[in-house]
């Protein structure tokens, strides 16, 4: 129970929404041409409030959702009446369904021995909800590694518009990021707030702890370092190749090639299954066999 | 790991082919099959009727390979196989003979990735029909050494009214091949190829035409040696065991009297390459004289 994704426990609820919404959403897929550049819509509940401090400076903000998982998602179903189908939690010993009030968290200290809590226990050492990202200094972003990232939220101003306006202009001329960290719910994260495409955004970031050290990869202990003519030309292709980042330019073909088979079967149309085409390497093999045999009939 | 290539292209089934068999150039078994496929047709002509032997790479070219004679057990219905006495290993070998496309294809899906061919057809095992120069320098000899070496032979036998083919042997040397009339035995040719060798010793101190002297370094030694049955040379386009996945290619003379690099003919270039310069080996047979 404990390793199921998060997604599957709000499964119930979610489940009967998304039956209303799913026929409607078909027909939107129908009409609408595809945007330029297709982002996720934004979201309308904040899910925190409080302020940016720095020293005796406070900014007043909202905390907004601004990443969001599109991928497809299916719902299990059972297959006989398309009923989906539900998780429970059950007793290990007995298969007996467990309800809520009688669950309790433990920590495995050793093979089938926990430690046990109860909620006021843990709670007691939960951080104090802070209603504030305390920031106590200013970086480049740029210098900062994304291995660090954890995920981002838009922070939009709270009644007065003017600091956040300031804060927001200020960080975006000087490309830097207001360092610091944030609780939300229970859980405090060091956290960046920098400028992005007119807003303010905050991310969330890992502790070093979390993190490991590629280094210490073996395989990367006696690295030989290349010859200087090999780095040239090295140097010369990154070189002929560098642009600009465009994300536009990757695209989730599963989900674009999904989204077609369920705009067909709402259509009421039977979907073929297509063999898959020839890995890459076959196809070389296959060119180059079409071709020989042509020579050879020439012969 | 088997797969199937639908149309009917070719009867074999090809197995393994990510597997890495060059590592150096990380070339793919697939890539080494394309390579044996797109040189096929020039390929073929110098494979038909001869009893092939094989040097194996399943594991690629940097682990552990070996001879194959002997055709492997549970190989497919269609694959034409001879039983000959071999003198080399005195008993009877199941040689694989290959005609066709897709004896080749199914011979480089075993990873055969040398594969070495007998100066004599099935049909006439005894009358052997090229005459084989191998030139072989002893470092510090260098290919270049053996080119003019060739350029020499070249010469003389044009002088003889002759007209030979050279090929890189893939490695360090170089192959001089006379096309001959199905009339003379190996003693024959063998003792032709040894007294040109020795006619041109006394031209050239870089020559070398005895067979202890093979070793002398900077020599070029001309080897008459192969001249025997049961002997093999490995087949025009065949690739070699070489970190660069070199190919034993045809040349034209002329080429030769620029500076070659045997690892500039290799599996990427060697199917583009427009020359056939051997293309006419086989209607030209010749009557061997020495003078």
């Amino acid at each position: 129970m404990e390793k199921l994704p998060k997604k599957s426990r709000r499964n119930k609820k979610q489940e009967v929404v998304e039956e209303q919404k799913a026929p409607n959403q078909g027909k939107a897929m129908q009409t609408e041409e595809p945007q330029k550049e297709e982002r996720a819509p934004v979201s309308h509940r904040s899910m925190w409030s409080g302020s940016i401090s720095v020293g005796l400076i406070n900014v007043p903000v909202k905390l907004y959702a601004m990443i969001f998982d599109r991928g497809i998602n299916f719902h299990f179903l059972h297959k006989t009446d398309n009923q989906p189908v539900k998780y429970q939690k059950v007793c290990t010993r007995d298969n007996q369904v467990v309800p809520w009030p009688e669950v309790v968290k433990g920590y495995e200290v050793s093979k089938n021995e926990f430690v046990v809590f109860d909620k006021a226990e843990l709670d007691a050492v939960k951080p104090e909800s802070d209603k504030r990202i305390r920031i106590n200094k200013f970086v480049d972003y740029f210098s900062v590694d994304p291995v660090y990232f954890y995920s981002t939220y838009a922070l939009l101003p709270d009644k007065s518009k003017e600091a956040y306006s300031l804060l927001m202009k200020a960080l975006e001329t000087m490309g830097k990021a207001a360092a610091g960290r944030i609780t939300l719910r229970t859980k405090e994260y060091p956290a960046l707030v920098h400028a992005y495409k007119g807003a303010l955004v905050l991310t969330t970031m890992r502790y070093g702890y979390d993190v490991s050290d590629p280094s210490d990869f073996e395989q990367l202990q006696k690295l030989k370092s290349p010859e200087k003519s090999e780095l040239d030309l090295a140097k010369k292709i990154i070189t002929d190749l560098s642009g600009e980042f465009d994300i536009s330019e990757y695209k989730d073909t599963y989900r674009e090639k999904v989204e077609e088979l369920i705009r067909k079967k709402l259509k009421g149309e039977t979907i073929t299954v297509e063999k898959p085409a020839p890995k890459e390497e076959v196809k070389g093999l296959m060119a180059a066999l079409q071709e020989t045999l042509k020579q050879l009939e020439k012969k | 790991m088997k797969q199937k290539v639908p149309e009917q292209l070719t009867k074999v089934q090809f197995s393994n082919l990510d597997k890495i068999l060059y590592p150096k150039l990380k070339i793919t078994k697939a890539q080494f099959i394309e390579y044996y496929v797109k040189i096929a047709p020039k390929m073929l002509p110098f494979l038909k009727d001869r009893p092939l032997v094989l040097i194996r790479y399943p594991e690629g070219v940097d682990k552990e390979g070996f001879y194959a004679k002997n055709a492997p057990e549970g190989m497919p219905k269609w694959v034409k196989t001879v039983k000959l006495y071999s003198e080399t290993v005195k008993r009877h070998v199941n040689y694989i003979l290959c005609n066709d496309l897709d004896t080749l294809i199914w011979l480089a899906n075993l990873a055969a990735v040398e594969i070495h061919i007998p100066l004599s057809r099935v049909d006439a095992r005894e009358k052997p029909d090229f005459a084989f120069f191998d030139v072989d320098p002893e470092p510090p000899a260098t290919i270049q050494d053996a080119a003019s070496v060739a350029l020499l032979l070249n010469e003389k036998l044009e002088e003889l009214g002759h007209k030979v083919y050279v090929k890189t042997s893939g490695k360090k040397g170089l192959h001089v091949l006379m096309p001959i009339v199905r009339e003379y035995s190996f003693d024959q040719t063998r003792n032709f190829v040894h007294a040109i060798g020795k006619i041109l010793m006394k031209e050239s101190n870089l020559i070398v035409s005895e067979f202890p002297d093979t070793k002398k370094p900077g020599k070029v030694f001309v080897d008459y040696v192969q001249n025997s049955q049961g002997r093999t040379m490995v087949s025009p386009y065949s690739l070699r065991v070489t970190p660069e996945a070199t190919v034993s290619t045809p040349l034209d003379w002329s080429e030769l009297k620029k500076e070659i690099k045997p690892a500039e003919f290799n599996i990427f270039n060697v199917p583009g390459l427009e020359k056939d310069p051997w293309k006419e080996i086989f209607l030209n047979p010749q009557k061997m004289e020495v003078k």
